[in-house]
């Protein structure tokens, strides 16, 4: 009897992308992407939650390893760029980012974090939701992020110097315009950034009709929603329905489920708990799909 | 003294032998607690009157005895002058009859605390006059007297008066009765309140109507009064008066009832009710009881608001047939229960209005506000209408109550559409008419038209005076001076949908025309985009052709725009047309078939109407017999794309046709607006883009953009040709209402008109400089010193603050408010409630805690192997930290608050204040005369919903807070009012203080920061915040020094600022003055101020500032 692992795993830093994530690029992201991964030029993306910033990265790292396999030609003719995501809380040490001892036997054994082996493997190394970290911990990624390139490991005593592939990219999410939760000046200021929005109606239509799988018809109106909801905006709603919860929208109608249906149960009550507001988007979505 | 009594005992003794023992018993225990100033004589007098009283008759001997009893007691009441009165009263009832004397001497004691001492005469009186020499009515005045002094507890003497006489009146009937109501009058006088006589006339009235009634009156009246609200009982006497008045019979049966059912209803709605059964009581006295007792089942299904308009429906009822019309109120008819279901099924527009209004924005993506028709109407700018839906530009305005439908289902969907529709007009650029931007869908003929159009004028103008009507289509000859001619028409019109509209002759129809054409053009759009308001549409586009005026009996011009409407509204088959016309309907169906598309724009719409006009304008607008029409179908008619036709030049001339009136033929009747479609109501497309060219105008001034502002004779000529405006129909010259209009509209857009500058600063001659030092010796006052930046030091006990609770208002505005910011409201509460859990921290290196770190158990691990000491700390635990802040909000209340919000922009610096007290008061109240009389926003209501908002965010979070409002007069009365304690729990109480927060005087800042700064430093929080949210500049009649008028003053502040800084105290200023900033660099240096750019922004700003300053 052979025993069959029914999930995949992987070492951190040799995750990467193997097959083409779907992206449609909105505006000129992809160039700037590509021309500040070549000076190595940190990156923020900045935008609402859902509207494709996690996808970007992973088709961005999809792409600079098709290069890159292509410079080195690999024998394996793997695709060569790990990507090495964190997402961050308002716990998360410096420990858990750049590594910690620990026990083993008799003895303790050093642990590399995460950023540690980005940093040595020269991945990309995706920093999700950078305002959610501590304000302490975002401090340790400032000497990755400029000439240095370096990351010191104050336990060890040593310093490493970024792999030649390395870049570190944030993703932020300016909706939580909380004093307490804006990045520091200096963080800000040493990296690049792209703005993200919630796509315009017919490229959003494209995404949702590809990623849902339902006819054009149905991610048009899909689409509309997302841009009427997206109105509402500031007049109570604290985010408007992202992509990702109209391409929700869109799996459960492609599974038979009622558009009006699942428009209620994936974007209506997704984005508030207001009942009033509740209701003027059920008016929406009854208006828009019969 | 028995030597005084002795003596004069001694000369009556032989008297006192002739009457029974007790009565020289009572005399002598008496005269021992007679009070001793009284002279001999006096004592004298008093024992001889006893004695007379005595020997009047048989029986009276029982009166003296009662008379000498009660005697010390009520000399204790009264001077010894009213004593004798009072003794001269008791001997004359005595005369008529010893038990009525003995009541009133046993009831003298108590009632004579109670009574003034000039009425005893008068009161005695009264029991006399009840006395009638019988039996009974002995009984009845003693019980009178006996009664008195429990009855004057509630009564006033007068009070008192009137009872009796209706007890006497009551008499007449019956004496029994009479008493009963006098027991039950003890019950009922401290339950009716204030107005005794409404009560007591009423009872006097019902003796004459029906005395029988009068106890169960007495006794219904102490059971239905409690039941009713206390100010409302008043109202409820008058009514039961009045039913007496008009004859109706059962009366305290009916009250019973009345209150009965009252007490059923919301306090709150007691007052409406009422004041509905005083209005029926004029149409039918009979019908007011019934309409009280079924209210309460009425208000279950309908609302307040709902039963007025149930209620109205009945009295008409009423005025036609007085039986139904009780029958109504009774709910025993039909009529009543139908009118009430579609009352109920109907949809109001406050119950609908949050969720439609988010639904507007969300379809607009844009600031729509939602709002009645009929306030749009009141800013009288030329909608008339209160109930066709419409729309400015920026507010969908709709009729306040849809009750179209007898379900509810069907009247939503109704006001869904109709508000769709309006919406459609923002959403599908109705309103973003260019004028230079091409169609295409058509050819462009509008350009060419203007340019004959300007041609032929010129001919007019330059060529010849208008002789024959040829020469205005004879434009051809090429103008050598056009392009200069053009340069001067340039500015001609005001909005490019007035220019459009200038190239008609013939307005109205060009108007209607494009209304037409541009509705059919958004009802497809709407259609197209939103497939699940689709089949709603067509209901209430089919229900709309249904209600359309019979087209064959409208003369031919306007028989086509109805033939057009009918196509609008999708009814293809057997539309009737004129069989005479038959070829030009078809080719207007086929123009307004070409704007049904999804790439159609209001250009086409536009280009589209030019044609149509062109057609239509070329039928003569004669009657058409009725054999004459012909039902058309278009319905699958896909022939015939419509096609320009080859000539051009003969499709303008046709155009050119509206000017050649006279070649018109006889009997042609004028052009006459159709009806507007009901669902798609007004559309005025020129006004419309006029306001938001104006609200733009106004916003680049701000912005200080160059262009030249409207003058009031553009817009007046505008409003004078538009044909939206129905001037004539509106009484006076035509000239005077647009100039109203003109004069509205510019109020509406805030585009003011420049204004004669009154700001200049007169000169200021200081007065107040010479007084000396203040005490404060009242309690709640305190005295400040005040910073003189002169003299470099402080004027000593300057200022005197006078601490005062806020006067309480109605609790129900702190609800309202909240209701009103609706969505606001959440979203800060929410961002409130996500401050706590930020004020959780882990805490690391613990003996004991959630769970263990593991960096620091390693270490330990490591500790032990190396032999060292192991640290056992290394668990952690999450710490909330504790939150300690108090803060105190101080509101400027002074006069300028009280500026309505748009008005702020003058920037008013209010130095012309008059500087003489009496005259300053004088100017302060004009001032708040004038500002009271306006009845939107002022600066203070802001202020107060900003507190409403916050207290309501901060109740979130638990922080010690306290609101004070300061304003002032004079160094010697500051006014400090607090409306939240820092101390104090948030309450009702503090609700309704909020309420009546109201524009006071003046701004002397400095001591108001003082006493503030004072209470901060009494309470022990870590954090003290001192927010001051003011409008302007301090100042204060004296508040200043020669020359330097307005830097004493804000350096008195700057100082005030920082002692509480020295405190430990951190201040935030909030200005809205827009000028602010000259002053405020100097007053807040290094403490934090903002200036709001838009007071409206004021409770969102204030939150976020909050939440800031604080974290």
């Amino acid at each position: 009897m052979t025993t069959q692992t029914l999930y995949k795993s992987y070492i951190i830093e040799e995750y990467h992308l193997e097959e083409e994530p779907y992206y449609v690029p909105v505006g000129d992201e992809v160039e700037l992407f590509e021309a500040a991964y070549q000076q190595r030029l940190p990156l923020i993306f900045k935008g609402p939650t859902g509207c494709g910033k996690t996808r970007f990265v992973e088709y961005m790292s999809y792409q600079l390893g098709l290069e890159l396999t292509k410079v080195t030609k690999n024998d394996d003719g793997g695709i060569n760029m790990p990507l090495v995501t964190i997402a961050c809380h308002e716990d998360l040490t410096a420990s858990d980012l750049v590594g910690r001892y620990l026990l083993e036997g008799d003895q303790t054994v050093w642990i590399d974090g995460p950023l540690t082996r980005a940093v040595k493997v020269g991945g990309i190394c995706y920093l999700d939701e950078i305002v959610e970290a501590r304000k302490d911990t975002t401090v340790l990624i400032h000497p990755l992020t400029d000439h240095r390139r370096i990351l010191p490991v104050e336990k060890r005593g040593e310093l490493l110097e970024a792999a030649e592939g390395f870049l570190l990219v944030l993703s932020y999410n300016p909706g939580y315009q909380s004093a307490l939760k804006d990045l520091k000046h200096s963080t800000r200021q040493r990296f690049v950034s792209i703005e993200f929005d919630y796509p315009p109606r017919d490229i959003e239509a494209q995404i949702v009709q590809h990623e849902a799988g339902v006819d054009e018809e149905t991610a048009d109106q899909l689409a509309k929603l997302g841009e009427k909801v997206r109105n509402l905006k500031e007049h109570g709603l604290g985010e408007g329905a992202s992509t990702r919860l109209l391409i929700y929208a869109g799996k459960l109608i492609a599974q038979g489920i009622t558009p009006r249906r699942a428009c209620q149960v994936s974007v209506n009550w997704a984005v508030t708990d207001d009942i009033a507001m509740q209701r003027s988007i059920t008016e929406i979505i009854s208006s828009i799909f019969e | 003294m028995p030597g005084r009594s002795s003596e004069v005992l001694a000369t009556l003794k032989s008297e006192f032998g002739k009457f029974p023992a007790p009565v020289l018993e009572r005399f002598e225990k008496s005269l021992k607690k007679m009070p001793s100033a009284l002279s001999d004589d006096q004592l004298a007098a008093w024992a001889t009157m006893g004695i007379t009283i005595a020997s009047q008759t048989v029986r009276s001997w029982e009166a003296a005895a009662h008379f000498y009893r009660v005697s010390p007691a009520v000399l204790g009441n009264m001077p010894y002058s009213y004593f004798e009165q009072w003794m001269e009263c008791g001997s004359k009832l005595c005369e008529e009859s010893p038990t009525l004397a003995s009541a009133y001497f046993e009831a003298s004691p108590a009632a004579m605390s109670k009574l003034r001492s000039r009425h005893i005469e008068s009161w005695s009186k009264l029991g006399d006059n009840l006395y009638k020499g019988t039996w009974k009515s002995s009984t009845l005045a003693c019980r009178f007297f006996a009664q008195s002094p429990t009855l004057l507890d509630s009564l006033s003497f007068q009070e008192l008066e009137r009872f009796a006489s209706f007890l006497d009146a009551l008499s007449h009937r019956s004496y029994d009765l009479a008493s009963e109501c006098l027991l039950l009058g003890e019950e009922i006088f401290p339950l009716v309140g204030e107005d005794k006589d409404a009560f007591l006339s009423l009872a006097t009235k019902l003796i004459d109507t029906g005395w029988r009634e009068v106890k169960s009156f007495f006794e219904a009246g102490a059971k239905a009064l409690p039941r009713i609200d206390q100010e409302q009982r008043l109202r409820f006497m008058k009514l039961a008066e009045s039913l007496v008045n008009n004859g109706g019979t059962n009366i305290p049966g009916t009250m019973l009832e009345i209150s009965q059912a009252l007490s059923e209803l919301e306090e709150e709605y007691h007052s409406v009710v009422l004041g509905l059964a005083e209005a029926l009581l004029e149409e039918e006295p009979l019908a007011m009881p019934e309409f009280i007792k079924t209210s309460p089942s009425v208000l279950e299904k309908l609302t307040i608001g709902q039963l007025v308009r149930w209620y109205e429906e009945g009295v008409n009822t009423l005025r036609q047939n007085k039986d139904g019309g009780l029958a109504f109120f009774k709910i025993e008819s039909a009529h009543s229960e139908s009118v009430m279901e579609a009352l109920s099924s109907g949809i109001e527009f406050d119950r609908v209005k949050p969720v439609m209004e988010m639904y507007c924005r969300g379809l607009a993506g844009a600031e729509v506000k939602l709002a009645q028709t009929g306030d749009l109407v009141e800013k009288n700018i030329g909608w008339v209408s209160n109930e066709s839906p419409t729309t400015e530009g920026s507010t969908v305005f709709v009729p306040s109550v849809v009750d179209r439908y007898s379900s509810k289902e069907e009247n939503f969907s109704w006001f869904k559409v109709v508000s769709t529709h309006q919406v459609a007009h923002l959403e599908f650029g109705s309103f973003g008419f260019e004028f230079d931007e091409p169609s295409h869908l058509f050819v462009n003929l509008r350009w060419d038209l203007e340019q004959k159009k300007l041609e032929s004028a010129v001919v007019v103008d330059e060529v010849t005076p208008p002789q024959a009507p040829d020469d205005l289509t004879q434009g051809d000859d090429p103008n050598p001076n056009k392009d200069q001619e053009q340069a001067g028409i340039e500015r001609a019109w005001l909005t490019d949908m007035q220019r459009f509209f200038d190239l008609f002759e013939d307005r109205k129809l060009a108007l209607d025309v494009f209304t037409v054409v541009e509705d059919g053009r958004l009802d497809y759009r709407v259609k197209n985009e939103y497939r699940g308001i689709r089949s709603a549409y067509v209901q209430v586009q089919s229900d709309s052709s249904g209600n359309r005026p019979d087209i064959k009996e409208l003369p031919a011009r306007e028989a086509m725009v109805e033939f057009m409407v009918r196509l609008s509204l999708q009814q293809y088959e057997g539309v009737s047309a004129p069989i005479k016309y038959a070829d030009e309907a078809k080719k207007v169906a086929s123009i307004a078939r070409r704007i049904l598309a999804d790439e159609a724009t209001v250009e086409d719409s536009a280009e589209a109407s030019v044609r149509i006009y062109a057609i239509i304008a070329s039928i003569p607008n004669e009657e058409i017999p009725p054999e004459d029409w012909n039902d058309m179908d278009f319905e699958d008619e896909d022939d015939e794309e419509y096609e320009d036709p080859e000539d051009m030049e003969q499709l303008l001339q046709q155009i050119g046709m509206g000017m050649e009136m006279e070649l018109r033929p006889e009997g042609e009747e004028d052009y006459e607006s159709i009806e507007d479609v009901d669902y798609r109501g007004d559309f005025k497309p020129e006004l419309a883009q006029l306001m938001t060219e104006l609200r733009m105008q106004q916003q680049d001034e701000v912005g200080q953009a160059e262009g030249e502002p409207l003058t009031q004779e553009q817009l007046q000529e505008l409003l004078e040709n538009s044909a939206e405006l129905d001037l004539e129909a509106i009484q006076g010259e035509v000239q005077e209402s647009s100039g109203m209009f003109a004069d509205n509209i510019m109020k509406e857009t805030g585009a003011d008109m420049p204004q004669s500058p009154e700001n200049s600063q007169g000169p200021f001659v200081h007065v107040d400089e010479d007084g000396g030092e203040l005490d404060s010796a009242e309690p709640e006052t305190f005295v400040y010193d005040e910073w003189d930046f002169r003299a470099d030091d402080y004027k000593p006990r300057w200022c005197i603050v006078r601490q005062k609770t806020m006067q309480e208002g109605d609790s129900s505005y702190f609800g309202t408010t909240l209701n009103e910011y609706g969505t606001l409201v959440t979203r800060i509460r929410r961002q409130f409630e996500m401050m706590v859990p930020e004020m959780f921290r882990k805490e690391r290196k613990l003996m004991d805690g959630e769970d263990i770190d593991i960096d620091d158990v390693i270490e330990n691990m490591v500790d032990i192997k190396t032999g060292s000491s192991p640290d056992e700390k290394f668990y952690w635990r999450r710490n909330k930290v504790q939150r300690d802040v108090a803060v105190a909000f101080l509101l400027d209340t002074s006069a300028s608050t009280a500026e309505a919000i748009d008005e702020g922009k003058k920037g008013q610096d209010d130095w012309d204040a008059p500087d003489d007290p009496v005259e300053y008061m004088v100017w302060l109240r004009t001032r708040r005369g004038e500002q009271m009389r306006r009845s939107y926003k002022r600066i203070i209501d802001v202020e107060k919903e900003s507190m409403v908002l916050l207290i309501n965010a901060l109740e979130a979070i638990g922080d010690v807070y306290g609101i004070y409002g300061f304003s002032g007069y004079g160094r010697e009365n500051v006014e400090f009012y607090t409306v939240k304690d820092l101390e104090e729990n948030f309450s009702d109480r503090v609700k309704k203080r909020i309420d009546r927060i109201a524009p006071l005087h003046a701004t002397r800042m400095g001591p108001a920061i003082r006493h503030t700064t004072y209470k901060l430093d009494q309470t022990d929080a870590r954090t003290k915040i001192l927010f001051l949210i003011s409008d302007g500049r301090p100042q204060d009649r004296g508040y200043s020094r020669e020359g330097v008028e307005k830097e004493y003053a804000v350096h008195d502040t700057r100082m005030a600022l920082d002692e509480a800084k020295s405190k430990g105290i951190n201040s935030f200023c909030l200005t809205v003055d827009k000028n602010g900033h000259d002053y405020l660099k100097t007053m807040c240096s290094d403490m934090g101020y903002e200036i709001l750019e838009d007071i409206n922004d004021l409770p969102e700003r204030l939150l976020v500032l909050y939440r800031r300053l604080t974290m």
